[in-house]
């Protein structure tokens, strides 16, 4: 099945990268391998009933009825229970208290997240999650608004965000490489374009890239990314975005603070570039219709380039 | 029978002068009267038509997703058009073509089957179906002007609450709470069809296994339909009052509605399922030539599945972040549901085996939908493993499980189906090499398309997403699909055409063309409306095959009711267990009555929608006057002769109240289902409790529980009042009759306001948190109860009046004095839970 | 004629026996009431009850309470069933227009439910067995 996979970005379940998914991604070609054996042997039999002429003894179709019908469903049915059952204990068990713990909501249509870094210290960044390899980490999962799902298919399975409830969900990779998770529940108009990136990282990466998460945004370097600021402040970008550091404190769209260091943009759509990024801001609603922030389109190119470029540093 | 009847001489004559009055009776309307015709083969004929014109529809609204899914980033449709389209998908798919196709078929087959001349209330089917009709045309016409509902087909609050504010929503709620009353009005019909119309001598282990499937699913539609009629109670009350069930800001909680969304949709599938494989159970034995095998077992997998389903729900919402325990249960229950699935699999096959199989087109289609759905049945086991569905849930592999089973188990054998009755229904045969083609077209075309929807769901593939990035490599694999789907389409399309090409020139089909050995093909070529000729007494599971000289016994009239010596239409009643005749009930003719109930009905939910509430009152009343109208003069009429002689020297009462009478049981029946609505909400009520760690919540005082206890003490005395005058109208004491009902108003009036009166007193306010808007539910729910009980006291005191009922005819006093026992238990469980829950819990 | 294979009516029982057929359905109602009970037993203990470990222990003890009761119920039943069915002579179809096939018919019915529903009780316990929390 690899040849349909994709190079880098994997949101494959039958690519696991941790530890729910490949037991999962395991259960599923036990069942797989048994699924296609019941088929052949009852389609045979159907096959075989209406081209072999000629009458079977009744007798037969006793036993037919009795032990292909009720005894052998029941003994597989009964087994693949227990099996399934034995797994969920473990799915459900929450990750150590000492682990790592990262809020998620919901919201439409992108994801807030943010890093319990202390007792009441939290990082927030948007649409980017990065997790050390090998370590169980603890999801809380909300919602701003409607009900959303959050789904990371290489790392396990997923669960719903929703509105009034903590939702949880333990993952744990295995594996480090970049994933992409969505949003599985029809949440909206701009729900197919709601994704996120996923980077699994070796600890002492995750730890640094946590510590510079951390910090403040730098200060623009050079002439056009220094206006960018100015005119990021003077569109009154800051109502809706934070940009830690600066006056930028708005809460209704995602964290920009970091912004230049994440993958994509666009909640997962678009990769992190200037020329998505011109588009975005100018022609927002083309490239993801639907979608809360405006479209910036009396923007002059010049204009445009500086905010492009002071976003860009935000690393 | 008259042994002596076929030896006389002049018996050819009389039988010919005694079948002209009969078809007379049954003369089906013509030229623009034809519209007014009500029994079941007219109704259910056009049933059938509507049903599948909007699966059309739906299948168009597919082909369009198909295109605009064919490549990655594809701009064909917006994302709001898209969202349009697959919600209407759904929702036509299920709701308009689904369980309406199995009712349609039903209401033109059961009756034959049964050997009977229609069903027990021929006008509230055709009242169903031209419901169904308004509720349908009007909801799909929305897309049209681009404001059909976009909250998918299981519309999840808050999304449909509070961020899609345009008329969408209110389409969907209304319209299909139209519908879903139709269709609960057709269960009530075949349920008593199945229980109390069958042939004199057809007692339980003889009735055809169709029967038996319709029977159970016609029970679970009264079952399912109710909660999500509930549901969209409550959600149509927070759109248009703000009254707050699923906002969590304000106490609500937006699982409620998954609750009873999927009470009522896990059901769904197997009321939708069931159906076709009764069709399959008719088609089997005939093309083996042999009766099926395992009847008890088939019995038992009906039953089981039917019971089984109603413990399936929250496999729909694995991923809500339950605990585990509560979705082991599930999970548990969903693989049980496999077992009598693989039971009734294996008794075809079986019977398929000792059988001499003649091969044809409908049993093509049979074992191409069973290999189908065995796939579907197959991944549906797998998703019932809850880790596993943590993954595929939400996925295109739901998307080609659902379809296999429906598909599989619906669309094929349904296409059996209409190759198999094509010939009894029109009297013309459907041609076996067209068939063989679109057989092979929808097979190969349906595989290609949902067979690699599985595979693009496990490589991480949404459900519901308008466009997907060319970067995951989805492309090739629905581009495949999508080419599959046109595939599939061409096969309907040669399948449609065989349907509706001209068959002028083409000889008319023999009588009996398969040789099959039930009741319904009974039927002549071309058909008579009187459905038989003579009501036959069965002493056999296929009675064309076992009992010697049957066809010609019917067809000579020498069974019971050959005659209509009154002009009037019969058909015979018989006992639930062993079906021995107790009534000759005369069922009503043609009539526009039922359309102007249905477009007056339609209107209260079509204006509301809108929310023209002055209009909708309008039309409400109108149709509340219809309906009285059309019980006035067309339910329980008091025959000229207590007794008529029905053929073969037995008598038979024309008039029956009671326990007996199919009247009664139509009521008992409507109310287990307003019964199962009226348990939704208050199982919304602990579901609050439950979601929330303070409920009622401090401070709230409730509706105290004085005027409670005032209201059901009320409501006790006119119930024993209603009792009162139940009896003295059987002894005929008119005084005391009309006073034991006034005593009865003027109670249940008072009741009525008492009830209204605790919470209005104690100031509650539905909008400003759940609780009293639960509270207000409930209050509201059973007043409006109490308020229909007297104007059933009201209409039995004018009937009285009117001479329309006597101390010997009393059906109506006996069905509204049923009512009440079911009103006198509602109102005592709202007090016992609004006035009562709050001091315990406490 | 259709004189003669209408005799074997007279056969049949001309009580009404409504009752009897609500066998068939006693089973499956027992497996939904317990799978009732255990359901909303588990659901309010972990919403109302259950405390910071999460550990449901006593909802484990009810569960094998309920279902030693709803297996002894269904077994009854079953046996009644199997009982009825093998009234007499009778093997299946059980296809005849007779009082005592539709007996058999019932009985066999009621028989394969039981079995059915048993299946189905014991599946549910089974969930109780292999988890023990409200996570």
């Amino acid at each position: 099945m690899t040849f349909l996979l994709l190079g880098d970005i994997s949101q494959s379940t039958l690519d696991p990268a941790g530890v729910g998914a490949e037991r999962i991604a395991e259960l599923f070609h036990w069942m797989l391998s048994g699924g296609v054996l019941i088929w052949l042997i009852v389609v045979g039999l159907a096959v075989y009933s209406v081209t072999v002429p000629g009458r079977h003894r009744p007798r037969l179709t006793k036993t037919l009825v009795i032990g292909g019908g009720a005894v052998f469903p029941t003994l597989v049915l009964t087994s693949l229970l227990c099996y399934a059952l034995a797994m969920l204990p473990a799915l459900h068990q929450p990750a150590p208290k000492t682990g790592l713990t990262i809020d998620v909501s919901g919201v439409r249509w992108w994801w807030r997240i943010g890093y319990r870094t202390g007792e009441n210290e939290r990082v927030e960044t948007a649409n980017e999650v990065r997790l050390p390899v090998d370590q169980a980490v603890e999801f809380k999962l909300h919602s701003e608004d409607v009900i959303h799902s959050f789904w990371i298919p290489a790392l396990g399975g997923k669960v719903d965000m929703i509105p009034g409830r903590e939702t949880r969900l333990k993952l744990h990779p295995n594996r480090v490489g970049r994933f992409r998770g969505v949003c599985a529940e029809y949440c909206g108009t701009a729900h197919a374009q709601m994704a996120f990136d996923v980077i699994v990282m070796q600890q002492a990466d995750f730890d640094q890239w946590l510590r510079d998460q951390q910090q403040d945004a730098r200060e623009p370097a050079g002439e056009a990314a220094v206006r960018g600021r100015e005119l990021f402040r003077r569109k009154g970008c800051g109502a809706c975005h934070t940009i830690r550091g600066t006056d930028a404190g708005g809460r209704v769209g995602p964290d920009l603070t970091h912004f230049g260091g994440r993958l994509s943009l666009g909640a997962g759509i678009k990769t992190n570039d200037a020329d998505n990024l011109r588009r975005w801001i100018s022609r927002t609603h083309d490239v993801k219709p639907g979608v809360q922030m405006p479209a910036f389109k009396s923007l002059s190119d010049r204009e445009l380039d500086s905010i492009v470029a002071y976003l860009e540093q935000l690393n | 029978m008259n042994a002596d009847a076929p030896s006389n001489p002049s018996g050819d004559d009389r039988l010919d002068a005694n079948a002209k009055r009969l078809l007379d009776a049954w003369r089906t309307p013509t030229r623009w009267r034809y519209w007014s015709a009500v029994n079941n083969s007219e109704v259910g004929f056009w049933y059938v038509v509507a049903s599948f014109t909007f699966f059309l529809f739906g299948g168009i609204l597919a082909l369009l997703m198909r295109i605009q899914l064919a490549i990655p980033d594809n701009d064909f449709l917006t994302a709001d058009q898209y969202n349009q389209v697959f919600t209407m998908h759904g929702s036509v798919m299920m709701f308009l073509f689904a369980v309406p196709i199995l009712e349609a078929i039903s209401i033109l087959l059961l009756p034959e089957m049964l050997g009977a001349r229609d069903l027990p209330f021929p006008r509230l089917s055709a009242y169903g179906f031209w419901c169904f009709v308004i509720g349908g045309v009007f909801v799909c016409g929305s897309i049209f002007f681009g404001v059909a509902p976009e909250g998918g087909w299981f519309m999840y609050p808050p999304m449909t609450t509070e961020y899609q504010t345009g008329v969408g929503v209110d389409i969907w709620l209304l319209g299909l709470s139209f519908i879903e009353v139709a269709s609960i009005a057709a269960a009530v019909e075949l349920i008593v069809g199945v229980l109390k119309c069958r042939p004199p001598g057809m007692q339980l282990n003889l009735i055809p296994l169709y029967a038996w499937y319709i029977l159970v699913v016609a029970v679970m539609i009264l079952f399912a339909f109710p909660p999500l009629i509930a549901g969209d109670l409550l959600m149509e009350l927070q759109r248009s009052l703000d009254w707050p069930f699923f906002d969590a800001s304000r106490g609500g909680d937006p699982l409620l509605w998954q609750h009873l969304f999927w009470i009522f949709g896990h059901p769904e599938v197997y009321i939708v399922f069931l159906p076709s494989i009764a069709l399959i159970a008719m088609i089997v034995p005939t093309f083996a030539r042999t009766p099926m095998v395992g009847y008890g077992w088939i019995v038992l997998a009906a039953v089981g599945t039917g019971f089984l389903s109603f413990g399936l729900w929250v496999h729909h919402m694995f991923t809500t972040g339950l605990p585990a325990i509560s979705i082991g249960i599930f999970s548990a229950a969903s693989q049980a549901v496999a077992i009598p699935t693989g039971i009734q699999l294996f008794c075809f096959i079986a019977t398929l085996l000792i059988g001499r199989v003649t091969k044809s087109v409908c049993l093509l289609f049979t074992l191409g939908g069973l290999a189908t759905f065995v796939i579907g049945g197959l991944t549906g086991v797998m998703v019932a493993v809850a880790p596993f569905d943590y993954q595929a849930h939400d996925t295109y592999f739901i998307v080609g499980h659902l379809h296999y089973v429906l598909i599989g188990g619906t669309i094929f054998p349904i296409v059996a189906g209409v190759y198999y009755y094509y010939p009894a229904v029109t009297g013309k045969q459907l041609s076996e090499k067209l068939g063989r083609y679109a057989f092979w077209l929808m097979l190969v075309g349906f595989n290609v398309s949902f067979f690699p929807m599985h595979l693009s769901g496990l490589l991480g593939m949404p459900r519901r997403v308008y466009t997907y990035p060319a970067e995951l490599g989805l492309g090739t694999l629905n581009l495949i699909s999508t080419v599959g789907a046109f595939v599939l389409a061409i096969g309907f399309v040669v399948f449609l055409f065989d349907v509706l090409r001209s068959k002028k020139n083409q000889p008319l089909a023999p009588r009996n063309i398969w040789n099959a050995g039930t009741l319904e093909w009974l039927a002549e070529v071309p058909d008579k409306p009187w459905g038989v000729r003579s009501i036959p007494i069965v002493t056999s599971r296929y009675p064309l095959w076992d009992q010697p000289g049957f066809v010609d016994d019917v067809d000579a009239g020498h069974f019971y009711l050959p005659d209509a010596e009154e002009g009037l239409r019969e058909t015979l009643v018989t006992s639930v267990v062993d079906a021995d005749p107790i009534q000759c009930l005369r069922v009503p003719g043609p009539t526009f009555l039922t359309h102007f109930a249905a477009i007056f009905t339609g209107g209260v939910f079509i204006l509301s929608t809108y929310h023209w509430y002055t209009a909708a009152t309008i039309s409400g009343v109108l149709a509340f006057i219809t309906i009285l109208v059309w019980l006035w003069t067309g339910t329980a009429p008091i025959p000229e002769k207590q007794e008529k002689d029905v053929g073969r020297g037995l008598t038979l009462p024309i008039y029956v109240s009671g326990s007996q009478a199919v009247g009664w049981w139509a009521m008992f029946i409507t109310m287990l289902g307003d019964m199962t609505a009226f348990i939704s909400l208050i199982f919304g009520y602990f579901f609050y409790w439950t979601a929330h760690d303070d409920f009622p919540p401090n401070g709230s005082s409730g509706p105290g529980w004085i005027w409670p206890m005032v209201a059901v003490l009320t409501i006790l005395l006119a119930y024993s009042a209603t009792l009162a005058a139940r009896r003295w109208n059987r002894q005929d004491h008119a005084t005391r009759f009309y006073g034991a009902i006034a005593c009865g108003v003027v109670l249940s009036i008072v009741g009525g306001l008492a009830l209204l009166y605790g919470p209005l007193t104690h100031q509650m306010d539905p909008t400003a948190h759940v609780y009293p808007a639960i509270v207000w539910v409930l209050t509201i729910w059973t007043a409006l109860h109490v308020v229909l009980g007297v104007v059933m006291h009201l209409y039995c005191a004018a009937r009285r009046a009117a001479g329309r009922m006597t101390a010997r005819c009393d059906a109506d006093i006996v069905n509204v004095t049923l009512y009440w026992h079911f009103l006198l238990l509602t109102t005592a469980i709202t007090v016992l839970v609004i006035a009562g829950f709050p001091l315990v819990a406490k | 004629m259709a004189m003669t294979e209408t005799s074997n009516r007279n056969e049949i029982n001309k009580t009404d026996h409504v009752t009897s057929i609500w066998w068939i359905v006693v089973a499956p109602t027992v497996w939904a009431v317990h799978f009732l009970a255990s359901y909303l037993t588990a659901a309010i203990f972990c919403a109302k009850v259950a405390d910071s470990d999460r550990s449901a222990g006593e909802v484990q003890l009810a569960v094998m309470a309920y279902t030693v009761v709803a297996i002894v119920i269904i077994a009854g039943v079953g046996w009644a069933g199997h009982r009825r069915q093998r009234d007499g002579h009778g093997r299946s179809p059980h296809d005849e227009a007779t009082a005592a096939d539709l007996r058999r018919l019932i009985g066999l019915s009621t028989f394969l439910l039981s079995l059915l529903s048993a299946v189905a009780t014991i599946f549910t316990a089974l969930v109780f067995y292999f988890v023990g929390t409200c996570h």
